[in-house]
Formats: C-alpha cells, structure tokens, sequence
C-alpha cells in the first residue's frame, strides 16, 4: 500500500529471509515457483474474450481480454471498484457478461449459475463467506451436492485434500466455534471438494492476520504445483509480489495491462493500477499537549446472546493524539466504539468524558442524543457507513443533519446549547421545522473541500461510490469540531487516493487537539498513523504499545495471542 | 454441457430516467392498455370498443354531479392513501388503514347516536372529530406499540386489527339497528341532521378541501419537518436512528397515532358528513386501496392525488359500463384490471431495460463492433447519464442490485 | 414502434372523445316516461336477478327506457345513485333493497317531481312524501302455500313410516329477528301445521341476507339436530345445497331451486314486482304510498313444484288453500291458529309506525286474524309474535 513500507519490507526480505518472516519462507519458494510456472506455461486454462459488463450506465468491465494458464497464480490487482470482482464473478456464475465470451480450455461456455461454474472445474471463494454456522466443516462441504449422504466418506476426502495441500481443519467443527482464517480453510475445501482446477480468491487476506496470510500463501503455492490455475483477486501490492505468477492490472472497469511478478515493480504497479504517479506518506507528528478525554475503566460489554464482546477492558484516549486500535475482524471493536458512542450499554464499567477543567462525566448511562445535549462534541464514523452513519437514500445535505437535525447543523448551535443548555434544549423541541439550509452549505462545503465526487448535493448518498460515501461521512463527523473522533475501518473499500486523504483528515483532527481513536485494518497503516497502538484480542486487551517503533509482527502476534477462548 | 446457450434475455438496471421519458413510457403504457381493452372487448362482447370508453368517461365526468362525487371519493381515498403514507415511509406496513377508518366511523357514529340533539350541533362535531381522531389513532398505536415493545410484525397485526374493527362495528350496528331486527342502523338523525357536518358550497365539497389541506400538510410534515426527518431515519434503519440519537419506538408509536388518527378522521368524515350512518363496509375497501395508491404514488402525497383521481375513474367507469352498456359489473373490472396492469408493470421498464440475446449462437465470437450497435440502440433508450460519474467506483453498488447481498460494510 | 403507438394513443383518445358528444342522447319514447332502477347486487344474486327480470319484462312491455344501476350499495352511493338518475331524466326510480330507503327518502326530497319507490320499506306511510312510495307483497300468504306442501310432505314422510309423528320437525334459516322474517317462517310454519299438526319448528339466523356458507352450514346442523325438512329465507343457495347433499327435501324462496336440487327441491314461492312496475310506470301519479301485492295481483306466486320430492297431491292441495285464501274463507295467521305463550292473541298493537321504543301504535288484530300488510298500515310485514311450535335457537341477529 505505502510506498516507504514496502522498502522496508524488502529490506527486512533481504536481510533476513531465513527467519520466515512475515513475507514468507523467501528465496527458496521463488525459484520452485519459477521452475513449475515454465513446464506448463503453454496451456491456457480460462480465456476471456472482450468481456464487458454494465450496471446501469457503468461499465464495471469493458472489452476485458485476458488469459489464465493452467500451473500459474494470477494476481488480479485493481483498486477497489476497478472490476475484479464483478470480472471473476461473471467467471464464477454470478453474473452473465453482456457482451464477449469465456472460454475454458480452448472451448467457448455460457457460465449462467454457479453450478455452471463447478461443473466447468471454477470454483470461487468470497470475500464474505457462505456458510452454514450450525453445520460443521464436513456438512458444509457437502451441503448441495447430489448423491447419498455419507458424512464418513466425505469426512475421509476431507481429509485427503487437507493433507495433499497441507490445511488444518478439523472436518467436525461447528463453522461458530471457527475462527475467520479456518472458516476461510472450509470454503477453500469446499471448492477443492468439488474437484475445481481453477480456483478463485477473492481478497482473501483481507481478514487475516499475517501469520494466518502466510499459512494460507503455503497451500496456495502447493495447489498450483498441483496444477490448479488460481487468481487472486487483490489491491495490496505486497501480496501480488509475494505470492503471484503473473499480474494483470484493471483500473475503472479497463484492462490496462499485464507482467511477470519478478519483473515488476511496486511503484510502477501502484502507478498502473491508480492511473497516475501517487505519494504516498503519512505523516506523523508529535502530539502536542497530550491530555486524557476518554478514559475507559474496566469495561465489559455483551452481546445480545450475553456473549462478552468485551472483557474488562481500560484505557485513556488523549488529546491530540492518535489511538489505534488493532485486532482481528471482530473481536469487539465495533463494540467498544459503539458503547463511547452511547449505543451500547455496557454491563459495567465507566466511559469518562474529560472536560478540560479535569472533571469527568461518565458516558455510560447517556444515549447519543444525551451526550450531544449536554454539549459533548463526539464525533463518530462507524463501520456500517450505509446502515448507521448515512442514509442511503437521502441526498447528501439531508444527510448532514442526520446528527444535527434538531439544531440546525452548526456548531455555533451546539456551542450556544453549552451556554444555556436548558432554554436551547426546550427551544429547540419547540421548533417543528428543521433546518435546510445550513445543511445545504454544509454540504456544499464537505464536497468542496473534500472532492466528493457527485452530481448535485442532492444526489442520494448511496448513489456515491464507496470512497466518496466514507467522504460524506467523515466530513460531517469533522465539521462539528469534535473533541473526540472515533473511526471504525474509515478506508475500508477506498482507493489509495481516497484512503490518503481521510488520513489527512484525520491527522488535522489530531493536530487541533481532538482525541483521536481510529479502528484499522491494515497493520501497515496502523503502524504509520498512530502515535499509540491498542491491541485486542477476544475482546480483551492484550497490550497497548507505542506506535513508534513497534513492528508489525509483534501486533500480530498479540492479536491472537489471547485467541482461542474467543475467536470470532 | 451448456456451449453457447445463451440466455434469451437479461435484465439490467438503470440508473435514472430524464422525466420526460418516463412520462413517455407512461403514456405508451396507458396508449397499449387502451388497444388491449380495446382488443379485449371487441372479441368478449362484440361491442364498439369507443362506446365502452366513452362510458368509462362518463360514469366519472358525466354530469355535474357525477364530476362533483369523483371528486370527493377521490378526496377519501387520497385522505387515507395520505393517512398511511408516514407510516410507509417509515417501512412500517400500516395495512389497518380499513380498521382505523372504521373506528374513527363507529366513534363519530356513537356520537351522533347518543348525543344527537342532546347537545348543539357545534359541540357535538368536535366531540366527534376529537373521539374519532382518538380511536382511530388508539387502532394504529396499538400494533405500533406491540413493534416498539416486542417487536411483532406490524403487517400482520395491523391486519387483524381490521377483523377485530369490523366485528366491533357489526356488533354495534346490530346494538342500535333500526327497526329492531333489520341488522342496519339507517340514516342517523335523519329528520334532525344533528352532528352532521356543514356543507360548505355543496354536499361534496369539505372532504375535497379537507383533503388538498391535507396533502400539503402531509408534504410539510414529511419533507420539511424534524418528525419527517425522524420518520424517514427511521425508514432507513433503526441502527442509522438510534445513531442519530433518535429513539425508533417513540418515533415508531408517535407515527401510527397521527397515521391512525388520520385515518378516524376519514372515517368521521365519511360517517359525519357523506353516509351518516356505520356500516361494516363503508370504507368499502379503500384501506387497502390507499396501500396501493401510496405505493404507486412512491409516497409523494401530489402524486398521490393523480393516482387516486385514476383509480376513483376507473371504478366510476366500470360502474357505468355496467349500466349503460348493459354488461356485468365484473367486465369493467377486467377493463381497470388491465389498465392498472400496463400502468403498474411500466414502472418496471422504467426502472429495468431489458437486453435480448444478440443475434444467434456464431455470433458469440462477434467483436464489440456489431453489438455495440445494438448498445447504441439501448442507450437510445436510456438516458443521457450525469450521475455515472458519481459512479466511478462500480464494484460495490450492482451488488445490491442483483441477486447477490452486499455485506460489504457490514463484515 | 414508438410513433406507432403514439398515433395509436391521439386516435383513440380523439375518437372517445367524439364517442363521449355522440352517446347518451337517445330519444325518448312517446309517453315521456323514463325509469331508473337501484339493485343492491347484480344479476348474480337471486334477490336482485328477480327485481331485474321484472323490471325488464315491465319496461319492455311498456315500451319505456330504462336504466338498470347494479351494486350500489347500502349508503350515500345509493343517494347519488338515485341522483344521478333524476339528472339524467328518470322520473320513476326504484331501489331494490331495504337499506337504501333513508337515501332513496333524501333524495326524494331533492326531487320532488320524481317518484321514488322502494320495495320493502317501512317509511313512506310516516315520511310522508308525496314522491316516495312503499311496496311490497304478500309474501306470507305464498310462504303459507308452500309450507302446506312441507306439510304435506311430513304427512307422507309419517304415513311412510320414516318418521313418527313427534319427529315432524322442520328447520328454518333466517336472516335477521326482523318482522319480515319472523312473518315469513311464521306463515310458512302455519301452513305446514294446517297439514300435519304435529309439526314443529326450529330457527336459527345467520345475521346477513346473503351469506352462503353460513347459510349452508345453518342447515346442515339443523339437519344433525333431528330436521326432516328445511326451508330458508336468505338468498343464497347454501341451504339447499346442504339438503341436496343430505337428502333432505327443501322449500326454497325466490325460485326454483330444482336444477341444482332435483331430489330434494319441493317448491318456492316468490314476489314478482312486474305488476308493481306495470302499476306505477303506466300511471306516475297514482302510485300508492303503500303497495301491497297479493296473490290475486300476480305478485305472489309459487315456482313449478319439484318432480321427485313433493308428496302426491300436493300440487292439487294447494290450489285449494290458494282458493280458499283468495276467496277470504281461510286467512294466514287466524288468531284459531296460533297460540303465544299457551294463549290466544285477541289483541295486538304492532309497532307499525317504527320508533326507537318499538312500541306498538296499532291494533293489527281485526276480524279474528292478524292483520298482515293492512290496508292503511304499511306494506312491510310487521307480524313480530313469538307463536308456540316454533324454537328460536339464537336471537344475536
């Protein structure tokens, strides 16, 4: 992703290959790769052949030419939206292209169902799993398929593919009781199953930690010295160079071109896939004047099961500071946001706001509207941006006064309700209207300032791409000045250039004093922005460290240090 | 297995169509309906087709009076098309409408029954309208307050809501049947008129007024207002509410009073001041009927005001088929049947294009070129696409719009 | 296609235009009259279809135009309805069903040189307008006849041996505890009772005039409760489907029932309103505020008897008690009769003139019977006594 990161990391490569790190097992495996990619390189297992495919008036592919050989891991780099997806699922039976033809091994299919698709040898495995949770590893793998039911004889097979490619997975699991990594291990198997020799991958590392992303990278290698075509479907740059053949680029839909993984180059690749020359940096200061605003003490919050998300966990957010909170996908993150927020009660513990005379308000027993009343300027992007924190089908002003609507969308309002919070509060229960035309300039500003990219204000927001969604919403959260700023995964789904500037934005929150607390993904990233790190692990913490000098290997292993009790 | 099989047809969606073309595609749809009604007629009864249309136009605008009572029976249906409205918008399926109205009725009935006479006329109208506004928002509260609570399915207990309504209202009529035994009550007051509603102008023109206000009022409230904003949050998703710091069951239950309240209103209305008496079927169906309009409508309380008028010109039309062409009430059914088909199922063209197999099966090796033919035929169709730049990032949203579920953010 | 479609679309649009000037001007007939008719339901209900044959076969007789509006049902709509037709140039209208009277009387006001009849009302006689008319027929009186067939037909089925005497027992579907009710199975339960003595009967109600189900689930526990023979008065033919099915024979109302029951249809009696329609459509001004059909009329009048289930010689019987009621030697509910309550009625104030207290404002008895549809009274039935014989097994309705 970030240019500099990736220096290091061949550095690291180079220095230090034999200690297996995180970029694999090294030298050793490129040369097997080489070798095996040239014995079969001839034959083409999938063409495509001027594949194009429209969503309304977007072409999500056009005049797509490309071919996969049998023996060969492909990566498919793209930035999100460039297409991947939608290409691999028209291979996949998902979708049916609207013009141009696929051909498997040399002769011409009409793919129209997934089953197409496996009875053609396709087989695909999804960025969002498909699985039965009350079915265990064999159920699931055999879910579907004609013929008797023989739980033993599948379990058996099962285990052959297992061995041949080196998984670990217990076939009598529950899928509840796995953790993201084996659930991904039971669809793999699961296509595997069904006898595909060309098996698709759709981002699969997106929810892993890099131990796990190694582990997968192995069996991947060993299926394709079996003989089996994968593609991976991907925008990390690091991953094409790592485990890949072959690259083929795609950028808004077009297929802009192709090469050799050990002749490629990172920068060149980032330029391919974004269209233009990027830098790509972020920057960190020292926090100036650091003062406690959140201190967590002791929280525990559960689920509507009464499953603890999260277990006795303490820490204090400062001002002008970033705090990154790192863990697997899942592990009570959004919880704990959400409960800051005033959405979740917890089952104990305090959430404290610090005022800046040092006097404290617990959060605990407030909802959001609470919060805001009483002049508390927490601004909050969550994870689910369409389902919480925007209203798809409002148009973008309408949604600036989602949090504000009762006001006005100011903050001058919110600042004159901390003045005479009592007769603003009645008053404005007393105006029936809302204000529009606050929003309106608001939203005018927000798309200015931030390059929204979108017809009119008055187009709904979930007409938007995802980047400019996430732009929508981090900028109304931003424009109410806030004194604490959460962000779950805010560049989840973005480009590079989009994902670039909410870490501008974020970093300008920080430097105005607010008390920042961004939920990442990607460690890499993590690792650049933050000043400290939290690490949670089931819920619990299992360590907060300083984001200067930590290293990426050690928050992955603390992110699953802890795990077992808790691997959902 | 399946070698150049390709599909007939698929389906793709659009993205917006200019106005101007969706009238277009209205107005063929309603120009096609006509030649099928046409077609129709012509082979099940040998008749001259125009003569049943001009039948059709003149059971609605035939006479003076005949304009005057489309007019107020589409001024009821609107009012109860509007009733429903917030709730729909707020996806709360209000299908009680029938129920509400029959309460708001049977309370304005019981008003006029009881206090008929025994006290002025003026004070009597507001009790009414005050008790009929209460029952009819106290039906609507009730499935709103199982939802909030509890979370029940709205769709099913504001139906029963209605059986339990006209069961109520059939026990009364027999309570206070004239004569005794005749299972009708009879015109209330007949002699006396007390508790009727004032006539202003005409004895159709208040439920008219009544009902333009209305519809602005309803607009106002949902477009312009904190409540609307509310309503339409909560529309979206509850998450989305609460994170606004917006509490869904009291927006949920504050909703369906004024949704069933509304709806007591028509039924005053209709009890006060067009029937004046309570039957189990004076709402006659347009509870159910409002559902559509609303619908049709896409919840736009002036459009909503054109789709009524249509409905009230058909039924009015295919009653007068049957009088003046002395044919059964059943045959100018069909005839609305098919008219509301070719103008409900156009919607699906609009909002969908349909792409049919290219050619046949060699020419699935046809470059780009020959098709894009076919393509510049579609886009002839489909509209000039200012809002395909906002668009840049086509992964993410198709999914919704095909079979697949995007969880994308959710994780 | 497209231009196609829109030409298409201007020529029918131009042309239902001109078809919309062109209709509707028919020209009247010599006598200048023009009737407008009111139906509750359409041909499809046996009620309904019996007004509208008569009133075609009137017209048509006549000569004269006329507007037949079907579905209207009991409400403003029937308001507008007669409206609509004293607009249009009706100057006789009728409605067919007893809700529509207060909305046949308002707009009687309206207009006050239309006529306005309405068949079985009860308000022309108190209301008194001078446009707005009452009919109805001796119904009891044809009800009468048809139960000394069911008699008749008990008699058969104890001299058969099938049944005892004491098992004579006949079930009776009604509508509502209404007076047209109560005399309609009171008529006919004395008639069956003039022939065979020991018959009982009960009643049970349905709440609605025409509710299939109901009505067929009505007789069929009548029948599981002992009931050798049904009759009914609703409308649909849910009873004597049930009997068909059950073997059990029927009287059935408003027409022969015998294509769909041929084992089990005895006989039906019914109005015909033709002489009615001829009445007042050949003189407007001479209609009386009250119209009661008889027998002797035409009005009343029993179908075709069945040819599988009546008894032998019921056919002759009843032209014998027809003549006996023409000639005034025998009357319906002679007070000899009947008894209420283990007594003779001597004397009975009916509610006639119907108030919110039902209470009796005439003396009906007179001349040692009551005195049903009177001369001076009203056209709808008002007999209301609960007579010995008859168990009413619910009153809810």
């Amino acid at each position: 992703m970030c240019c500099r990161l990736f220096e290091r990391r061949m550095l690291r490569e180079g220095e230090a290959p034999q200690k297996g790190t995180f970029w694999g097992p090294g030298r050793k495996r490129k040369k097997l790769r080489r070798e095996s990619r040239d014995q079969e390189m001839s034959e083409t297992a999938i063409e495509f052949k001027n594949i194009s495919k429209q969503f309304g008036n977007v072409y999500a592919n056009k005049n797509i030419s490309l071919k996969l050989y049998k023996g060969e891991i492909l990566a498919l780099l793209g930035e999100n939206g460039s297409g991947k997806t939608t290409l691999m699922n028209m291979l996949a039976g998902i979708y049916y292209p609207d013009e141009g033809s696929i051909a498997v091994d040399g002769k011409e299919v009409s793919i129209r169902s997934p089953k197409d698709a496996l009875s053609l040898g396709i087989g695909m495995v999804h960025q969002h799993f498909k699985l039965v949770d009350v079915l265990t590893a064999t159920e699931n793998v055999i879910l579907g398929l004609p013929g008797k039911l023989n739980i033993k004889e599948a379990e058996t097979k099962i285990r052959e593919i297992c061995d041949r490619y080196g998984f670990v997975v217990d076939p009598n699991k529950k899928i509840y009781d796995m953790t993201v990594s084996e659930k991904q291990t039971v669809e793999i198997v699961k296509v595997l199953y069904r006898g595909v020799n060309i098996l698709i991958l759709d981002e699969p590392t997106a929810v892993l930690t890099p131990q796990e992303a190694e582990r997968l990278f192995r069996v991947i290698w060993r299926m394709r010295n079996d003989g089996k075509a994968i593609i991976i479907i991907t925008h990390k740059m690091h991953e094409v160079k790592e485990i890949s053949d072959r690259v083929a680029i795609l950028r808004k839909g077009e297929y802009i071109g192709e090469m050799a993984t050990e002749d490629a180059d990172i920068q060149e690749l980032t330029n391919m896939m974004v269209g233009r020359a990027v830098s790509l940096n972020i920057e960190r200061k020292t926090p100036v004047n650091p003062k406690p605003k959140i201190e967590v003490e002791h929280l525990t919050i559960l689920d509507e099961e009464g499953v603890a998300k999260i277990s006795d966990v303490s820490f204090t957010a400062n001002s002008g500071e970033i705090l990154g909170i790192a863990g697997i996908s899942g592990c009570g993150q959004k919880e704990l946001l959400e409960c800051i927020s005033g959405l979740v009660k917890p089952l104990n513990g305090h959430v404290y706001y610090v005022e800046e005379d040092e006097s404290r308000t617990d959060l605990v027993n407030l909802n959001p509207l609470q919060i805001q009343q009483k002049g508390i300027a927490l601004s909050f992007v969550p994870e689910d941006r369409l389902g919480m924190g925007l209203v798809g089908s409002m148009d973008i002003a309408d949604n600036m006064m989602l949090r504000s609507f009762r006001y006005g969308a100011t903050q001058q309002d919110i600042d004159r309700v901390n003045k005479s919070r009592f007769l603003e509060n009645l008053k404005q229960k007393m105006q029936p209207f809302t204000d529009r035309k606050t929003p309106r300039n608001l939203a005018q500003t927000v798309v200015e300032d931030l390059n929204v990219v979108t017809p009119s204000i008055n187009t709904p927001v979930s007409n938007l791409s995802g980047g400019n969604v996430q732009k929508v919403l981090v900028g109304r959260e931003i424009a109410s000045h806030p004194k604490v700023l959460m962000t779950a995964y805010a560049v989840r789904g973005l480009d590079i250039n989009s994902s670039y500037q909410i870490y501008d934005l974020i970093n300008k929150q920080k430097e105005s004093g607010t008390a920042v607390i961004y939920v990442g993904e990607d460690l890499d990233v993590l690792l650049e922005l933050s000043d400290r790190i939290l690490v949670l692990c089931g819920g619990r913490v299992s360590g907060i460290i300083d984001g200067r000098g930590a290293n990426k290997e050690e928050v992955g292993l603390m992110m699953t240090s802890m795990g077992g009790e808790q691997g959902k | 297995m399946n070698e150049k099989k390709n599909p007939l047809f698929h389906i793709v969606k659009r993205k917006s169509m200019p106005l101007s073309k969706q009238m277009m595609v209205r107005l063929i749809a309603v120009a096609v309906a006509i030649a099928v009604c046409a077609i129709v007629t012509v082979i099940t009864t040998g008749m001259n087709p125009l003569s049943v249309f001009a039948a059709t136009f003149r059971g609605a605008f035939g006479s003076g009076r005949k304009i005057w009572i489309t007019l107020q029976d589409t001024a009821i249906l609107l009012l109860i098309a509007l009733a429903l409205t917030p709730a729909f918008k707020m996806k709360f399926w209000n299908i009680g409408g029938e129920g509400q109205v029959l309460m708001g009725g049977l309370a304005s009935a019981a008003c006029m029954i009881v206090l008929g006479d025994k006290i002025p006329d003026p004070v009597l109208n507001l009790l009414m309208i005050v008790s009929s506004v209460f029952l009819g928002a106290l039906w609507g509260a009730i499935p709103a307050l199982f939802k909030a609570k509890w979370k029940t399915n709205e769709t099913l207990s504001t139906l029963m809501m209605n059986y339990i309504a006209i069961q109520i209202v059939a026990f009364f009529t027999i309570y206070w049947e004239v004569p005794k035994g005749s299972g009708k009550i009879g015109i209330i007051n007949q002699s006396t008129n007390a508790g009727w509603l004032m006539q202003i102008g005409n004895k159709y023109l208040l439920p008219i007024l009544i009902s333009v206000i209305v519809t602005v009022g309803i607009y106002v409230y949902m477009k312009y207002t904190k409540h609307g904003y509310e309503i339409a949050v909560v529309g979206e998703s509850e998450r989305t509410a609460r994170y606004a710091g917006i509490r869904p069951g009291k927006v949920i239950i504050r909703t369906m009073l004024l949704s069933g309240g509304l709806c007591g209103f028509v039924g005053m209305l209709l009890v006060g001041g067009i029937h004046h008496t309570i039957t189990t079927t004076i709402t006659g169906g347009q509870g159910f009927t409002a559902v559509m309009v609303s619908w049709l409508a896409q919840f736009n309380p002036f459009t909503m005001m054109g789709v009524s008028l249509l409905i009230i010109f058909l039924s009015h039309g295919a009653s007068e088929i049957s009088t003046s062409c002395g044919l059964n009430q059943s045959f100018g059914e069909i005839i609305t049947g098919i008219i509301l088909f070719f103008i409900i199922g156009c919607e699906f063209f609009i909002q969908y294009k349909v792409i049919f197999r290219k050619k046949e099966t060699e020419n699935t090796k046809e470059g780009p070129a020959g098709q894009k033919e076919e393509t510049g035929q579609d886009s002839a169709e489909k509209p000039e696409n200012e809002a395909g730049n906002a668009k840049e990032d086509s992964e993410e949203k198709p999914e919704n719009e095909t079979t697949q579920v995007d969880e994308e953010v959710k994780s | 296609m497209k231009k196609f479609l829109s030409v298409l679309l201007v020529c029918t649009m131009v042309l239902g235009l001109c078809a919309c000037t062109g209709s509707g001007t028919k020209t009247n007939n010599a006598s200048g009259i023009k009737a407008g008719f009111i139906f509750l339901h359409d041909e499809n209900s046996t009620y309904d279809l019996n007004f509208i044959n008569a009133a075609k076969e009137a017209c048509d007789k006549l000569g004269i135009e006329y507007v037949l509006k079907t579905n209207i049902p009991e409400g403003q709509e029937c308001y507008d309805a007669a409206c609509e037709l004293a607009d249009s140039g009706c100057n006789f209208v009728f409605a067919d069903s007893f809700g529509h009277e207060d909305y046949m009387i308002e707009a009687a006001k309206e207009y006050p040189d239309v006529q306005f009849c309405h068949a079985t009302g009860t308000k022309a006689h108190t209301e008194l307008l001078p446009n707005f008319h009452n009919a109805f027929a001796s119904i009891y009186e044809g009800r009468y006849l048809a139960g000394v067939a069911a008699g008749m037909k008990l008699n058969e089925m104890i001299d058969n041996g099938e049944i005892t005497p004491d098992q004579a027992k006949i079930g009776y579907i009604g509508a509502y505890t209404y007076a047209e009710v109560i005399s309609g199975y009171t008529s006919f339960f004395l008639g069956a009772r003039s022939e065979c003595p020991s018959a009982t009967m009960d009643v049970t109600f349905t709440g609605s005039w025409y509710d299939e189900t109901a009505e067929k689930e009505a007789a069929t526990k009548l029948i599981g409760s002992g009931c050798v023979l049904i009759s009914q008065h609703a409308d649909s033919m849910g009873a004597p489907t049930a009997c068909e099915n059950a073997g059990v024979p029927d009287v059935s109302y408003n027409g022969s029932t015998e294509s769909a029951c041929p084992n089990t249809y005895i006989v039906s009696s019914r109005i015909n309103w033709a002489p009615y329609f001829e009445l007042c459509l050949s003189n407007l001004a001479g209609i009386p505020t009250d119209y009661v059909g008889t027998i002797s009329t035409g009005s009343v009048e029993l179908t075709s008897f069945g040819s599988v289930a009546p008894a032998v010689g019921t056919a002759e019987r009843v032209e014998e008690v027809k003549a006996e009621l023409q000639a005034g030697t025998r009357h319906v509910f002679d007070i000899e009769t009947f008894t209420v309550d283990g007594k003779k009625v001597e004397s009975y104030m009916a509610d006639v003139d119907t108030d919110a207290a039902y209470e009796g404002d005439h003396e009906v008895i007179k001349d040692g019977y009551f005195n049903e549809s009177g001369d001076g009274l009203r056209s709808a039935p008002y007999f209301d006594l609960r007579i010995d014989g008859i168990t009413l097994l619910d009153e809810q309705y």
